[in-house]
């Protein structure tokens, strides 16, 4: 699998040996030693996926994601030293799509950036265009529209977190399950990356955020859609 | 025994209650007494003298009615008369005679002296004795007054003054026990504030505003106390966990450039294979033991991030057990099929509240420390915990057994095995050392973060058995799930006689 990847990272011994890393499983790399010069890279030539560390000296990680995401949909792993509550949400909250811990395990690495790279999983029952509340989610072409006409954008991660969840309207789907088809983790997989995704889809969703009326979430079980 | 401070105060201020009323009271009686009495004495003094020159004037008279001068002069003050006159004695009453004058005092009397006695007659009665000699009629006077109504009012007095005294001593003891409480409640809430402190919340400082004046400096000087010690147990938290993060950036660069080599591998030499296949193996250890600890050090900062959901116990059993199974193969030494999960029928519709990569840690390491000291995990079974309180379900907790083949742990060891860094006697046995010294002392930590508890006891083969409990979720609602339970309470109206 190939895919242009920019490493925003400000240790030189850490940056050259993900790129030697990640080079070996096949992947053309990009560096950059501050936020600043990440940004600029980005705009030069848009990789397939970001990896973002969150203690960068200047910009820090979380500002990063955030003006990356005013910009783009691309898929932003965030690299962190710390498990803390704090960062690792805050990081997604910031726009991430997925999170690593220093020190991680490149071949762990690129597994995540293959799951964010993989189209979305032809699921058992395809899903085909759905309509919910003013919205019009088609799966093909991979657009979110509102009845209007009006694209509503959200991150690709986000995308087939909806698609996985319109599949199978009115059905519940388990944290475990939808870290499993859109991350690609097992029953162990970080629930809070389901959680923070689901918040931010309704964000953009949802008349009241606060209130859903769409994406509901079933207490001890997990999510599902209602149209 | 020793008597607390408190018993002390109190038995003080008892005390002192005590000796102060019965020196009061007694002041108070003698003074009363005396006077009472000096008063009484002149009074009938003047009433004796001026009888007897009654009788004078009657002797002198020659008149011999005087035994009927005695009567009346008995009858108009109450005493009783009794006159010695020419070796007689003549007397009003009879309730005194001659017989009733104490002998010395008549000796003062005859030798021309007038005098008076108090005394206590053989019925117990006060009486006073006033004599008069009448030389010029060679007679002697004797007036006894009966003063049972002044007895009377003494007894009164000492009652009502006893009284007070017992009241007073009781006051006294009940003061001394509320001073005693009162002074001793600043220590009630150092020790409050202690507690909660050796309990882990370093926040806790004493109130200068509402501590007593008298105690600000102790107060001062205990918040000073904890302050340092919080700090010197923070800068050591802050040490660890930055050592820890310190060591990652290295750790980071040295994983990547491993993985490169090993997928190069094929091209190296044998000897450099051979070094290879070493510094990897070690590289991984060393990963593990920052990895443990900096788990440790977060738990202990109490930064804990944790992620509880709800899950059913059986499938998170299963997978742990599975998943944990293969990251411990991926890691280290470990081959075979992972072990046989027995599930209790009774738990299967069964939920807990986890974390569940924290449950994982917890499995993978109970795996591995079977696998270094233990010989490999023999079985792991998920039942109801002993301890089950049919009537509340709040208290239902349920257990999780993991057992192993080795030779069991001494149980002096028991509880030491939870501590971190702890090599039991089983350390040199398998000589590698492969463990972090922090795996056992984690799922302890882990388990109380889960509101659980981790024991180790003898597995029947003779092994270890690690048991852990956990609060088991109450059910939603009645009729979610349990309809495969099939009759096991006994409590059915309808049982077979």
């Amino acid at each position: 699998m190939s895919g242009r990847i920019l490493v925003v990272e400000d240790d030189e011994r850490i940056r050259s040996s993900m790129r030697l890393a990640l080079e070996g499983e096949g992947y053309e790399v990009r560096d950059a030693a501050s936020g600043e010069e990440g940004l600029d890279m980005f705009a030069e030539a848009p990789p397939d996926v970001a990896l973002i560390d969150l203690m960068l000296p200047g910009m820090d990680g979380f500002e990063c994601c955030r003006a990356l995401r005013r910009s783009s949909a691309v898929p932003i792993i965030i690299v962190t030293a710390r498990s803390d509550t704090h960062d690792v949400v805050a990081g997604l909250e910031a726009g991430a799509d997925d999170y690593v811990t220093k020190p991680f395990v490149a071949k762990e690495l690129a597994a995540r950036i293959r799951a964010l790279l993989r189209r979305a999983r032809p699921a058992e029952e395809e899903p085909g265009a759905l309509t919910f509340g003013d919205l019009q989610l088609l799966p093909e072409q991979g657009v979110l529209r509102h009845l209007n006409g009006d694209e509503v954008h959200c991150t690709r991660t986000e995308f087939r977190l909806l698609c996985e969840l319109a599949a199978s309207p009115n059905k519940v789907l388990s944290r475990e399950q939808l870290l499993d088809r859109v991350w690609g983790y097992d029953y162990f997989g970080d629930g809070r990356l389901v959680d923070v995704h689901i918040r931010r889809l309704r964000t953009k969703v949802e008349v009241d955020p606060a209130v859903p009326q769409h994406i509901l979430t079933v207490r001890g079980m997990g999510y599902k859609l209602v149209p | 025994m020793k008597l607390g401070i408190g018993a002390r105060i109190t038995a003080v201020f008892g005390l002192g209650a005590l000796i102060l009323s019965i020196l009061m009271g007694g002041l108070s009686y003698f003074t009363v007494r005396h006077f009472l009495l000096a008063g009484r004495e002149s009074t009938d003094q003047h009433q004796a003298f001026t009888n007897a020159n009654l009788v004078r004037t009657s002797l002198q008279s020659g008149d011999t009615g005087y035994v009927v001068l005695l009567s009346n002069i008995d009858a108009g003050t109450g005493a009783h008369s009794v006159l010695y006159h020419r070796a007689k004695t003549y007397d009003s009453s009879l309730a005194v005679t001659a017989a009733s004058i104490p002998h010395e005092l008549r000796k003062v009397v005859l030798s021309g002296t007038a005098a008076t006695q108090t005394y206590r007659n053989p019925e117990g009665t006060a009486e006073i004795v006033i004599g008069v000699p009448i030389p010029s009629v060679h007679a002697e006077y004797f007036e006894v007054f009966d003063l049972s109504d002044l007895d009377h009012t003494l007894r009164v007095l000492a009652l009502a003054l006893f009284a007070a005294g017992g009241i007073t001593t009781i006051l006294g003891i009940a003061l001394g026990r509320f001073a005693s409480t009162r002074s001793l409640r600043p220590l009630a809430v150092v020790s409050r504030a202690a507690g909660a402190i050796a309990a882990g919340d370093l926040d806790t400082r004493l109130d200068l505003e509402a501590a007593d004046p008298d105690l600000e400096g102790f107060t001062l000087s205990f918040n000073a106390m904890v302050d340092q010690l919080q700090e010197r147990i923070e800068r050591e938290a802050r040490f660890n966990s930055d050592v820890s993060h310190e060591l990652r950036s290295p750790l980071t660069t040295l994983a990547a450039a491993m993985e490169v080599l090993e997928t190069d591998r094929e091209a190296l030499p044998p000897r450099s294979q051979r070094a290879l296949q070493l510094l990897s193996d070690d590289l991984r250890r060393f990963q593990r033991m920052v990895g443990d600890l900096l788990e440790m050090s977060r738990a202990e900062a109490g930064s804990v991030d944790i992620f509880f959901e709800e899950v059913q116990v059986a499938e998170l059993v299963q997978r742990s057990v599975e998943t944990g199974f293969g990251h411990m193969v991926a890691r280290g030494p470990g081959t075979g099929a992972p072990p046989y999960v027995d599930v209790d029928p009774a738990v299967r519709s069964w939920w807990v509240g986890v974390d569940k990569r924290r449950f994982e840690r917890v499995m993978v390491n109970l795996m591995e420390n079977a696998n270094h000291y233990g010989g490999g995990v023999t079985g792991v079974a998920v039942r109801p915990a002993r301890t089950v309180d049919a009537g509340l379900s709040d208290d239902k907790r349920v257990e999780v057994i993991v057992d192993d083949e080795g030779p069991g742990i001494d149980p002096l060891e028991r509880t030491k095995v939870f501590e971190r860094f702890y090599r039991g006697s089983a350390s040199g046995r398998r000589g590698t050392g492969t463990g972090t010294g922090l795996g056992l002392a984690l799922v302890a930590e882990h388990m109380h973060v889960m509101r659980g508890e981790v024991r180790v006891e003898s597995s029947p083969a003779g092994g270890a058995r690690f048991v852990l409990t956990l609060p088991v979720l109450p059910d939603d609602d009645g009729d979610d799930g349990d309809d495969g339970d099939d009759g096991v309470h006994g409590d059915g109206p309808g049982g077979d006689a």
